[in-house]
């Protein structure tokens, strides 16, 4: 039992009574923000997030396309064995071109 | 793997709340109804009084969950606090100073005697009229300092003060407590 009056005053404010809440208070409340609507609010991180979400694709389609890419830049930086469409007049030409010469 | 529901930190279904998970914020109010209502009781001593300033403060949250912003509160509780003392106070202003009924009678413990229980009840209630007398900002910080599980940096952080500051107000609180119930001690 607390004798001095400061270590009263702290034993009465630590004892102060509090009358229990009705048992259904957490459950009134989740029903009422049930009836509520909930206010949009703009924020530039959610309409970012959201937009992402909206042109989320599944994965495959994202293996596919990772498929494309690699293949055009590897196309394009394989140098080219195949002869170009004109192959034969171009070594024609070259054959001739000593005789022509000599004309 | 998912973490549970019960399992998710406030920040995380604030967040889920934000984004209008109804699940998240059930959670929530699940998890801290409690501590809120006897924070509100502190202030109103009235029971429908203090359900309603919680259930406001939270359909509140639900309304516009914007208001809590990650970066700029660090804990949601904390900001949580300060937004059912702001409740609370302007609850105060609006009805006339508090007059304690019978009913608190009442709630004197059980096991004591009945004139015992009279007597403890009866300073329960000088204290309260008491309390309710001081200063707002005293008494803000004698409500948050004694409430359970607050702790006097946490309090002092809800209030916006430094620890100091915060020790001032409530050594100034409990000096007028003690002079004017000096006939109770």
């Amino acid at each position: 039992m607390a004798t001095h009056p400061e270590e009263k005053i702290d034993e009465m404010l630590k004892t102060r009574r509090i009358q229990a809440a009705n048992p259904d208070l957490a459950q009134r409340i989740i029903l009422k923000a049930q009836m509520t609507p909930q206010a949009q609010v703009f924020s530039l991180g959610r309409w970012i997030k959201q937009t992402f979400a909206e042109l989320h694709l599944p994965n495959p389609a994202y293996v596919l396309a990772a498929t494309l890419m690699m293949g055009f830049v590897l196309g394009l930086n394989v140098p080219s064995d195949t002869a170009p469409e004109n192959a034969d007049a171009v070594q024609a030409l070259i054959f001739l071109d000593p005789d022509e010469g000599l004309l | 793997m998912p973490v549970a529901w019960p399992e998710k930190d406030d920040e995380e279904l604030l967040s889920l709340i934000q984004d209008g998970s109804q699940q998240a914020f059930s959670v929530l109010v699940q998890r801290h109804t409690e501590r809120f209502y006897r924070l509100a009781y502190r202030y109103t001593q009235n029971r429908e009084a203090a359900e309603d300033v919680v259930q406001d403060a939270f359909v509140k949250l639900w309304e516009d969950p914007g208001k809590w912003q990650a970066d700029r509160n660090n804990k949601f509780t904390t900001w949580f606090y300060r937004v059912v003392v702001n409740l609370c106070l302007d609850w105060q202003k609006r009805k006339k100073p508090i007059e304690l009924g019978d009913q608190e009678l009442t709630m004197a413990d059980d096991r004591d005697s009945p004139d015992i229980a009279i007597l403890h009840a009866e300073k329960q209630k000088i204290l309260e009229k008491e309390i309710a007398a001081l200063p707002e900002r005293q008494r803000t910080a004698l409500n948050l300092c004694f409430d359970e599980g607050l702790s006097n940096h946490e309090a002092a952080e809800v209030m916006g003060l430094k620890l100091k500051a915060l020790q001032s107000l409530v050594m100034r609180a409990k000096t007028t407590l003690k002079e004017r119930l000096k006939n109770y001690l």
